[in-house]
């Protein structure tokens, strides 16, 4: 089991942050390679811009503590996997954006290690430059 | 109307697979053609031992510490410099046909460019490329030669050995006749295979072409790196019951154990299975289990592939000679590094810095027309570095090689080679893995010594090293790190090393395994 995490400030309050991470079909405006994202009760499914499908299964949208977790189900070659994604009120200006994988098998981590980098990147500098309502 | 340039690579060829390196299998006589009308180089190192590091210093004709790529997974930016840029700023019509590997394969986000051009099938290349069309080891993933077989001969996706297993690990499954790992009798038909692919797309290429156009073309075949399955119909070429256990290959198991145990402790933990260096290997497999009819075996596939990319170039060449080209032709052949084949017991490649992995061949036949003095028959015995490549192709083409290139053009004998300070030549492995194994090596060659030393890692303290005496152990069976009558020998090998080696100024993520 690998574990990976990524973090970024974004100088937006958590509530407008939580707006775009809270709502799992957002992913598409900042995750690299998502072209669709459609929610069906707790089942989330991504298509990938090679036109695979990617299902995963929600398993936290909690409002209050601004946490997000889901599981990949399919059908890449994953045998366990959990997501996290915290918006957190630090104490200083703006927010910390955090987003943690557990993963197996390894060589996983490395293909998530670098997306998930980019993507985090991404949705910082969407928040920051106030272009996340574009949609 | 200046010299054309086709730069001819292979992946994980050794020295002696070609007839001209005394290669007495395989037949060669296409490449042992570039030899007998040629410069031949006889120490020609790679600057790391894996596919991506040694590609990217290919193209830049930087160290690995400079453009950065210092394990495979890790990508080449887009915006590095490339030799095909400068190339085509000159005028040259400039194409990639074959492997690339600057950027991750293992893309399931379609992250980057040359997946994205595979997956479309678009043409247009980059990184100074006019032009690219992509292949890799087999059927998977997103190249131009798989999106082919995808479309085009779908039944036959499945005949190739499946590189990555259910684990995403490089898979250790059983094949051939006798097990060995990555052996498979592949029923597609030989028009199908890569080999021929990277040929055909070629000749496509360079018919596309005006008759005056100056132009590079990289043809680089994906072969004989493993998964060792070429084409069932070619299996007769080579029966592995009629060869010759390679010669470094200690068929005595307790002599072949005590030379490990006088390496760096990696060996042993790998021969044993207790360790995963690197992604390259399969993961499951155990070296200590490898027998000598497998070895044998590993071997007639790869003389075969290497028969088969002869034949290939041979067509290529006729195609050139067609058009009239072939007076102003100029041609270098090599690969990105080198592979076990059984030498210690050991196939595949990782942290081992011995000839096996980094004695590689290396051929330059210059252009007929270009005269100048070149003594087309030469045997260059200093050492060079797949890093000199880049500024060689601009010398051909008349253009100054720019600053960020860190190489020189190639001397085109011994005599050009002492005037110009080839004294020595430096290779490099850096890898983590996700369990956090980490292993760093730095390794200098000259006067006909190979010395290595071991940064801290998880595996080694930085005590440790290996040096061997080329002259006395052309096998680098006997290591001499720890002998008292060579320790000023090491340490000044050491300083060398210090004053001519660039260490990487940043570690960048690696995207993907592989």
């Amino acid at each position: 089991m690998a574990t990976i995490r990524s973090h970024a400030r974004v100088q937006r309050n958590a509530d407008d942050v939580w707006k775009v991470v809270g709502d799992p079909t957002r992913i598409v405006q900042w995750f690299p390679g998502v072209t669709a994202a459609t929610v069906e009760g707790n089942i989330r499914t991504l298509t990938l811009a090679a036109g695979l499908p990617v299902f995963e299964e929600i398993v936290t949208l909690d409002h209050r503590m601004r946490r997000f977790q889901y599981r990949i189900t399919g059908p890449l070659p994953v045998k366990y996997h959990l997501g996290t994604m915290d918006v957190i009120e630090d104490g200083e200006p703006g927010c910390l954006l955090l987003y943690s994988t557990e993963i197996s098998p390894d060589p996983m981590a490395f293909v998530l290690d670098g997306v998930i980098s980019e993507g985090i990147g991404n949705l910082a500098r969407m928040l920051n430059d106030h272009t996340e309502d574009e949609r | 109307m200046g010299r054309k340039i086709l730069f001819i690579t292979t992946d994980q060829m050794r020295y002696d697979a070609i007839g001209a390196n005394g290669g007495n299998v395989a037949r060669t006589p296409n490449i042992d053609s570039f030899a007998a009308n040629g410069i031949s180089y006889d120490r020609a190192q790679p600057q790391n031992v894996v596919c991506m590091p040694s590609r990217s210093t290919m193209v830049t004709g930087q160290n690995v510490g400079t453009h950065g790529v210092w394990m495979n997974g890790v990508p080449l930016p887009v915006e590095s410099p490339s030799v095909a840029a400068v190339l085509r700023d000159a005028g040259y019509r400039t194409a990639l046909i074959g492997k690339s590997h600057f950027e991750p394969l293992l893309d399931p986000f379609l992250r980057f460019e040359e997946n994205q051009q595979g997956f479309t099938g678009a043409t247009e290349g980059h990184r100074g490329f006019d032009h690219m069309e992509l292949a890799t080891h087999g059927a998977a993933g997103f190249t131009h030669y798989s999106r082919g077989i995808r479309t085009n001969h779908p039944e036959a996706i499945g005949m190739f050995f499946q590189v990555l297993d259910g684990d995403l690990e490089v898979s250790d499954v059983p094949g051939g006749d006798t097990g060995a790992p990555q052996i498979k009798r592949n029923a597609v038909p030989r028009d199908w295979y890569h080999t021929d692919w990277v040929a055909d797309r070629t000749i496509s290429w360079l018919d596309g072409l005006n008759a005056d156009d100056d132009w590079f073309c990289w043809m680089s075949f994906p072969d004989p790196h493993h998964p060792w399955d070429p084409p069932e119909s070619e299996l007769h070429r080579v029966n592995w019951r009629d060869l010759d256990l390679p010669a470094g290959y200690p068929q005595n198991q307790a002599e072949r154990e005590a030379i490990i145990d006088s390496k760096p402790r990696h060996w042993r933990l790998w021969y044993d299975g207790q360790l995963v260096s690197n992604y390259e290997a399969p993961g499951k497999w155990v070296p200590a289990t490898l027998t000598a009819d497998q070895i044998l075996e590993v071997n007639a596939m790869t003389h075969i592939e290497n028969e088969l990319i002869d034949e290939a170039i041979g067509r290529v060449l006729a195609a050139i000679d067609a058009k009239g080209w072939s007076d102003d032709l100029d041609i270098v052949f090599t690969t990105d590094h080198g592979e076990f084949q059984g030498d210690f017991g050991f196939l595949f490649k990782g942290p081992y810095h011995v000839d096996s992995l980094m004695r590689l061949p290396l051929i330059w036949r210059p252009a007929p027309s270009a005269g100048g003095g070149i003594d087309a028959t030469a045997r260059v015995s200093k050492p060079v570095g797949l890093l000199d490549l880049a500024p060689t192709f601009c010398t051909i083409a008349g253009v100054q090689p720019p600053d960020w290139m860190e190489g020189r053009p190639l001397p085109i004998d011994d005599a050009d080679a002492h005037a110009r300070g080839f004294e020595r030549v430096t290779t490099e492995w850096d890898s983590r893995q996700p369990d956090g194994t980490e292993i760093h090596l730095r390794t200098i060659m000259r006067d006909n010594f190979v010395c290595t030393t071991y940064q801290p890692g998880t595996v080694h303290d930085g005590t440790e090293g290996e040096l061997y005496d080329l002259a006395l152990d052309p096998l680098q069976q006997i290591n001499l790190w720890d002998d008292p009558d060579r320790r000023s020998l090491r340490d000044e090998l050491l300083i060398d090393l210090a004053a001519h080696f660039v260490e990487p100024r940043e570690f960048r993520h690696a995207e993907a395994p592989v």
